[in-house]
């Protein structure tokens, strides 16, 4: 009974802060600047974000958003900015609005041949096998042959 | 026939990743075209490196302006500076401007690195990196064309010769004259 209790407790504990961590807040500059910085792909460096970076490039590019931030500027704005300079290379995900995007049907369109190729394969696999001839239709067919070589000659 | 149909599919997705690919690595690196390429050329006024003065871009208008960013830390920008030199004394005095655009660096280490590879042009201290972020610049060296109309015709990534700077300059010059 008091393990029930507990498992209760524990179970809308967690509901609470679960609720407390997704309710909606007021986005801070701070958080704003992270949140482009992680999507933008550092110039100079493999495969590291702008946030993630240390070079002077990523530096300079974090006081640019910032900059932008305080000046009042959309997250969508910023974007677009670097877009213009960089492509949409800049981002380390390929927007889904663009020709870049369509990167995100290859995983869905394999799937589907996969699915397709498995399913047929799988229909073959279990197609009933044509019956054996009866005895009848094989002498049927044996008397069909024997008449065709005898008017063959 | 579903079946049929989509390893058909399959076989085309291939070839055009394949014919794509082909394409790609047909392509010259050093020639993206992305980002600012056939753009205008986004306008920008930095103090030269000297502390004479400053310089625009949009003074420069109906000019071919070729703009190099540069940075002494930078091996490849050694290597194409006799190339530079060599094309501005070439078109010293005409129609077509050379400008340095010194990166990542203070005002005095690339100010030294100028006087000692005698770059007589003008060359611009870009101290806060914005004017190279606003060209889509990945590092120095990189040599951006723009043409008398403001427009960025082509743009060179890593050290340049003096063959290309030629080419690109006089093909900007003769659609100029058209």
């Amino acid at each position: 009974m008091n393990g029930r209790i507990a498992i209760a407790i524990a179970l809308v504990a967690l509901a609470g802060a679960l609720v407390f961590a997704a309710r909606p807040h007021d986005i801070t500059a701070d958080e704003r600047i992270d949140q482009i910085t992680t999507e933008l792909r550092c110039p100079v460096c493999q495969g590291l974000s702008v946030k993630d970076s240390t070079s002077e490039t990523a530096r300079q590019i974090r006081d640019l958003v910032a900059q932008r931030v305080r000046e009042g500027r959309s997250n969508a704005e910023i974007q677009a900015e670097f877009r213009a300079a960089y492509g949409d290379w800049i981002f380390l995900s390929p927007p889904v609005a663009s020709w870049s995007g369509l990167i995100w049907l290859v995983p869905i369109f394999a799937l589907v041949a996969g699915l397709v190729l498995v399913t047929g394969r799988l229909r073959t696999i279990d197609a009933p096998r044509p019956a054996e001839p009866s005895a009848t239709q094989v002498a049927a067919l044996r008397e069909r042959v024997a008449r065709e070589e005898a008017a063959e000659g | 026939m579903l079946a049929r149909v989509v390893r058909i599919a399959v076989v085309v997705a291939l070839l055009a990743l394949t014919v794509t690919l082909a394409l790609a690595f047909r392509r010259d690196p050093h020639d993206i075209k992305t980002g600012t390429v056939l753009k205008p050329a986004p306008t920008f006024t930095l103090q030269r490196l000297d502390g004479s003065g400053e310089v625009s871009l949009a003074d420069l208008s109906g000019k071919v302006v070729v703009v190099n960013f540069f940075a002494s830390w930078c091996l490849p920008c050694t290597q194409e500076n006799p190339a530079l030199v060599r094309v501005y004394e070439r078109y010293r005095g005409s129609d077509v401007v050379l400008l340095g655009v010194n990166l990542q660096e203070s005002r005095e280490n690339g100010l030294a690195y100028v006087q000692r590879m005698g770059m007589g042009w003008a060359t611009l201290a870009d101290d806060d990196g914005r004017v190279a972020l606003s060209y889509g610049v990945f590092g120095p060296p990189e040599t951006f064309f723009i043409g008398p109309d403001g427009v960025i015709a082509g743009r060179h990534i890593g050290p340049i010769d003096e063959a290309t700077l030629v080419t690109a300059i006089e093909t900007l010059r003769a659609r100029a004259v058209r």
